[in-house]
């Protein structure tokens, strides 16, 4: 019963919860009907403290605050199954990609490309935020964008040439199926990106703290691209375990917005050489084994030779597997010459040419 | 800006603030990087204001939201997001030239032509808008004491003839570049600390590097251990400062680097008609994986055969994998008008260059 819970159980100050228990107060019961002047002459905590304790405890807190509340009933599969088909995934413009994937980077979840560098995770980050604005008619999500850029490789040039491919096809599936053009325009592309530049760790965090405010006044928002997560919290950071922490918070509120506001988040992430002994050195994706378990989807763009692959290393629902793919004035396509490669199908294998000795 | 006092922020009440100076948290950065169980044990107060001491922190440091749209307007009326490197093939594909606000890479063997590129660059960024250039100074840090005054002399009274045919001309270009030379790399950190002040006092509009290698290999090793990550660390905090210096002042930083050798597999996949020797060593750009992605552009110097060499676009954000032959003149770079195209290229950060041996060269 709520009334029967312990007051140590509530997020007070150590030097508060020490006074009230001096003072009897141990249960919620306690406090009950007593006023902060009241409490405040008995254990002598601070008016507006005191105010503060009780609007927590009690159950009429101002904020709502979820604890307060009745737990959700369990929701059926049934139900969560009708609710993920009809939130589509968004397309990148890579078909064996997209297939991949189940359709697309989807809805409610965290999908982390992690990758070398020059492979074209920033390209691909720009590609999803143009394609999440693709117009209804053409299946697509009509949203807007939130680009967080942390490495200043975002060139609103290429942006450009991205989103003129996007736009010309759309208005060329417009012209075939008879819809009005000009539903998407270049402007209109641009103008649904909202681009925030961080350059360290805390203007990320801040950032990240904010994005409910933010996404509530821009409710098209569908989708928010960090690029990379990794860059900030890669130097500068002597306690490790500090940044585990730092990492992990920001994880956690990530995958609250997500199925909050039913968006996409797509984090790119970077790679380093990890040495093991008697081995060669091998790239693996950086910030740690921990922050493996932030993403629900996790992909690994790799170079083969000369050829990018796209390997789907984690995921829920889809098995594990790779597809080529390259990146044209146009933004992330499919590799036309060569057929999809059903044989590369092959859980154990591993890219190859990330076994590298550093001298 | 995650340094922000938090004394400076008007909504906190002033014993919220005091609170906070006695604990010792004076910055957003403070605050921001502790959780909440850490800042209700440390400071006492209700749930509820720490709540809320998080929110005026992170709308206090948290950068400016600006949409896609106006980033572009912003740039078209600026003086020109790109700067030009003369190398016409080069700046075409670039959309433009060196991208301004962005940290570009000039890496390759030595006496390929690093050095002469950058001092070419410098005499240009002195040059007038219309003509190419920035209008400023350059700022031209030295770590190998290779910078020759007498060479940038050289290039301008041959490349810009009717700016540069009396002596003042070309004396008050030459003031317009300063050199800054570093033996180590504590004094190079410390000058990029404190790089802000001297370009605003002096309308820096260039700044160049050259090289960014040389101190790191000298005093880092480069073997596995503790060592390797302090370099990388080390090289990590450059680039971020460089970055912000470059956005910022929205200037080019140009740096360049060095090569080394790697030993095992070449990374080139093997094509139906050339078969590619696999051989014991292959020379890539230095200083490792982790550098290749702090840099947002690389371009590789390598050499063909006799006098000619190449230049490659290896990372950019903005263009394909493109190659283009030049030679050093006494103008300083300039391009071959045949020998420009696509290349099969790979990962940035262990493509092979050629060095003054008889390699072949792919060419797709």
């Amino acid at each position: 019963m709520q009334s029967q819970r312990e007051l140590c159980s509530f997020p007070i100050a150590p030097s508060h919860k020490s006074k009230l228990t001096s003072a009897g107060f141990l249960i919620t019961e306690d406090l009950k009907h007593l006023k902060p002047s009241e409490l405040s002459k008995e254990t002598g905590i601070g008016l507006e403290e005191c105010l503060e304790i009780l609007k927590l405890v009690c159950s009429e807190s101002v904020d709502g605050s979820k604890r307060n509340e009745a737990p959700k009933p369990a929701v059926s599969a049934l139900e969560r199954l009708k609710e993920e088909q009809s939130l589509p995934p968004i397309i990148t413009f890579s078909e064996g990609l997209d297939n991949m994937l189940g359709g697309g980077v989807p809805l409610c979840k965290i999908t982390e490309f992690c990758g070398a560098p020059g492979v074209g995770k920033t390209q691909m980050c720009m590609q999803i935020a143009v394609d999440v604005q693709i117009p209804s008619q053409f299946g697509g999500l009509q949203g807007e964008a939130v680009y967080i850029d942390t490495e200043g490789s975002f060139i609103v040039e290429r942006l450009v040439d991205i989103a003129k491919a996007t736009v010309d096809h759309c208005n060329e599936m417009a012209r075939l199926e008879g819809f009005k053009e000009g539903e998407i325009t270049v402007e209109s592309v641009l103008s649904g990106v909202h681009f925030y530049r961080c350059h360290d760790y805390v203007e990320l965090l801040a950032t990240v703290h904010l994005l409910p405010e933010f996404i509530k006044k821009h409710p098209k928002i569908k989708v928010v691209l960090v690029d990379s997560v990794a860059f900030h919290f890669r130097h500068d950071f002597d306690d490790l375990s500090l940044r585990t922490r730092l990492l992990t918070t920001m994880a956690q509120s990530f995958i609250k917005r997500a199925t909050e506001f039913k968006i996409a988040i797509v984090l790119t992430n970077q790679m380093t050489t990890k040495f093991s002994p008697g081995e060669d050195s091998r790239l693996v994706p950086a910030l740690g084994e921990s922050w493996g378990h932030a993403s629900t989807i996790r992909v690994i763009l790799y170079w083969e030779g000369q050829k990018r692959w796209a390997w789907l290393y984690k995921s829920p629902s889809k098995k594990e597997s790779r597809v080529p793919y390259q990146i044209t004035m146009g933004g992330v396509r499919d590799i036309v010459t060569s057929p999809a490669d059903n044989s590369n199908d092959q859980s154990d294998d591993e890219p190859s040419s990330k076994r590298q000795k550093v001298s | 800006m995650s340094s922000k006092k938090i004394r400076r922020i008007r909504s906190l009440s002033v014993d919220v603030v005091e609170r906070l100076t006695k604990n010792n948290l004076i910055t957003c950065k403070d605050v921001l990087s502790r959780s909440d169980l850490e800042l209700l044990k440390l400071l006492g107060f209700g749930i509820f204001t720490i709540h809320n001491l998080r929110q005026q922190c992170s709308l206090a440091c948290v950068p400016v939201c600006t949409t896609g749209l106006e980033l572009l307007t912003k740039r078209k009326q600026g003086t020109g997001q790109f700067f030009q490197t003369s190398l016409h093939g080069l700046d075409h594909v670039l959309h433009g030239g060196i991208p301004m606000g962005t940290v570009t890479e000039i890496a390759g063997p030595s006496g390929c032509g690093k050095t002469q590129f950058c001092t070419m660059l410098s005499v240009q960024a002195t040059l007038p808008g219309n003509r190419g250039g920035l209008e400023g100074k350059v700022l031209y840090m030295d770590t190998e004491s290779a910078f020759s005054a007498e060479r940038l002399v050289e290039i301008a009274q041959h490349k810009f003839p009717d700016l540069y045919n009396s002596e003042e001309d070309l004396c008050r270009m030459a003031e317009n570049v300063l050199v800054d030379n570093h033996q180590t790399c504590a004094s190079l950190i410390k000058k990029l600390e404190s790089l802000e002040e001297e370009v605003i006092t002096h309308r820096i509009r260039l700044v160049i590097v050259d090289s960014i290698a040389s101190l790191v290999r000298k005093e880092f090793s480069s073997s596995a251990g503790s060592n390797l990550v302090q370099r990388t660390n080390f090289l990590s905090r450059q680039a971020a400062l460089l970055k912000y210096i470059a956005e910022v002042f929205c200037i080019p930083v140009i740096v360049t680097n060095q090569i080394t050798t790697r030993f095992g597999r070449q990374a080139t996949e093997q094509d139906e008609e050339e078969t590619t020797e696999i051989s014991d060593g292959y020379v890539t750009v230095a200083l490792g994986n982790t550098w290749s992605h702090n840099v947002n552009t690389r371009l590789i110097l390598q050499y063909l055969d006799g006098e000619k060499r190449q230049v490659l676009v290896a990372k950019s954000p903005v263009a394909p994998f493109t190659a283009f032959n030049y030679t050093i003149q006494r103008d300083g770079i300039v391009q071959d008008e045949e020998g420009a195209g696509l290349y099969a290229g790979t990962d940035p950060g262990v493509q092979q260059i050629n060095v003054r041996t008889s390699l072949p060269f792919y060419n797709t």
